[in-house]
């Protein structure tokens, strides 16, 4: 998220943020998600179309961008299925945010390397779906299928990275690969 | 930038928190949120209606390649089944017709008595945790939070959320979702007293390993047996009817005619209705998630009720705090589980409605009596 100029107004800063085009991309993918792969079962596990965006924005923006946008991106996701507002904001986020170790530690991020991150981070993000569930008073979260569910979600996951990655850099609005200095000389 | 800096672990401290504050706020109910969720859905509608028209022709083509075969052997199998429940039709059509009349005799509320919607399914969860539809009918049509929905098989499940014209579905299968039963024996099981004393038939549970667990149970009435006799008297010339409800005991006397309506000397038609005090188990029924069994959690086990056994009917118990009318078909005992110590039986529930394959739910426009209440 880049910040605003001083001086503007708090909605010419949302319009200049990349969150005008993650909400619209995101509503995309949730129309997408509602409609398409709720139909497409690939070994019964629905594919997770909108976490899997929240990793790739992580992969090429880092573990604080991905977060953000799989904090705003659950927020869509909860006000649109019905569950408790953050709850997959939680699992989003922190899918964003592992996959974001991606750009932390690789200068470069190549679309394989950005795959992988892409699969850990949806993985990840899955896997806390039935935890954060658990955390707010659902006794029976965990389901014997998690073990078919997470594979199957994290290799989808890998497949759909090629075509979001790209989506997801133009949303963030990153030119290329950001160069990044180590820790100390900033 | 270090993956623990500073600054990162503020960003997600305060998404951690902020994601926290706002489950909480929601969990509690609040009509901001409520107010933008509907807002939102009605700015994603247009979003949903265009990716349907986009991805129709994909989604034919996938349903095509993976689910032909299936279909096939399904539908011939549903062939075979149509065969056997035409003979059965017929005699559920006329006990249907004599239960209506029995209950309209004895004033019981029975499920004609409330008015129905009839919705169509226009979307399901995204999520693989989350056992919930989305139908075509909201607010505006009468619906509320927490109105029984049913398909013609039984019970599927309840409104959980609303906006003017759509509402979300949670299925029976969501862990989330609960409902007081009853289990209706099935006739053969509580009729022996040698029976009642056995321990319940124990068998293979469906999914993960029987944990304790809290449960509630109560035991109250059944619906009456009704036992009739028939048989020849001498000599009286007039036929005798005694029927006992409860409390209540009626005797009539009826001349028996013949065709062309004359009384044939010396035979009588002897007709007693017995109404034995009524007894069931109640307990409430959870959903599992995931392809688990529904399952029934029961404390008590009612001697007078008999043995549990597979095949029982599971039915919706009513009653002023649940949120759904009595006698509901939800389903068949699939297993009986019984758990260590005082747990006391676990039944799972093979549900009559097929909840992968729904088009259309009807809402029944029931609100529970406590509700009906608080709101008058």
């Amino acid at each position: 998220m880049r910040p605003a100029a001083s001086g503007d107004g708090v909605l010419g800063a949302l319009l200049r943020s990349s969150l005008a085009r993650i909400i619209p991309i995101g509503m995309i993918l949730l129309a997408l998600q509602t409609t398409l792969f709720v139909e497409m079962q690939p070994f019964g596990v629905i594919i997770q179309v909108v976490l899997t965006f929240a990793a790739c924005a992580g992969a090429v923006g880092g573990p604080d961008r991905g977060g953000i946008t799989g904090f705003v991106l659950g927020l869509m996701v909860d006000l649109s299925i019905g569950t408790p507002l953050g709850s997959t904001s939680i699992s989003m986020g922190l899918a964003g945010y592992v996959a974001g170790w991606c750009d932390v530690i690789r200068v470069e991020t190549t679309w394989w390397f950005a795959m992988i991150f892409v699969t850990l981070g949806a993985a990840v993000g899955e896997i806390a779906v039935p935890v954060v569930d658990r955390f707010i008073g659902v006794d029976n979260a965990f389901v014997p299928e998690t073990a078919t569910i997470v594979p199957v979600v994290a290799v989808a996951a890998a497949f759909l990275s090629i075509p979001l990655v790209p989506v997801a850099r133009w949303a963030l609005k990153l030119r290329g690969p950001e160069i990044k200095l180590p820790a100390h000389e900033t | 930038m270090a993956i623990y800096s500073a600054g990162r672990r503020r960003t997600i401290l305060i998404l951690l928190l902020s994601s926290i504050l706002l489950i909480t706020l929601d969990l509690r109910g609040n009509a901001v949120f409520n107010g933008v969720r509907t807002a939102f859905n009605y700015a994603l509608r247009p979003f949903e209606i265009a990716g349907e028209v986009v991805t129709r022709p994909v989604e034919r083509a996938w349903n095509g390649i993976t689910r032909v075969d299936d279909l096939e052997r399904e539908n011939e199998l549903l062939q075979e089944q149509l065969d056997r429940q035409r003979a059965d039709q017929v005699a559920a059509q006329a006990a249907i017709q004599e239960n209506q009349e029995l209950k309209a005799l004895l004033s019981i509320e029975s499920l004609s008595s409330f008015d129905t919607r009839t919705c169509r399914i226009v979307g399901s969860s995204p999520s693989n945790f989350d056992q919930r539809v989305e139908i075509d009918c909201g607010s505006l049509d009468g619906l509320r939070v927490g109105m029984p929905v049913v398909n013609d098989s039984g019970l599927v499940g309840k409104i959980t959320a609303l906006s003017l014209d759509t509402s979300v579905v949670m299925l029976a299968t969501d862990p989330l979702y609960t409902v007081p039963v009853k289990v209706m024996a099935s006739p053969a099981s509580g009729s022996s007293d040698d029976e009642s004393e056995t321990e319940p038939e124990e068998t293979v549970p469906s999914g993960l390993e029987v944990g304790d667990v809290t449960t509630t149970t109560t035991t109250t009435s059944a619906p009456p047996t009704t036992e009739v006799t028939t048989g020849d008297e001498s000599a009286t010339g007039e036929s005798s009817e005694s029927s006992e409800t409860g409390d209540a005991t009626t005797d009539s006397s009826v001349p028996t005619t013949g065709p062309d309506g004359s009384v044939p000397p010396g035979t009588t038609t002897t007709t007693t209705t017995t109404l034995v005090p009524p007894t069931r188990e109640t307990g409430k029924l959870d959903g599992y998630g995931g392809r688990l069994l529904p399952r029934v959690s029961l404390i008590d086990e009612s001697q007078a009720f008999g043995r549990i056994d597979v095949g029982d009917a599971i039915l919706t118990a009513g009653g002023s705090d649940s949120l759904a009318p009595p006698d509901i078909p939800i389903g068949v005992v699939a297993n009986v589980i019984t758990r260590a110590g005082v747990g006391g039986l676990e039944l799972e529930v093979e549900l009559n409605a097929d909840l992968d394959r729904l088009n259309f739910l009807t809402v029944i426009l029931y609100t529970a009596p406590r509700e009906a209440g608080g709101l008058g």
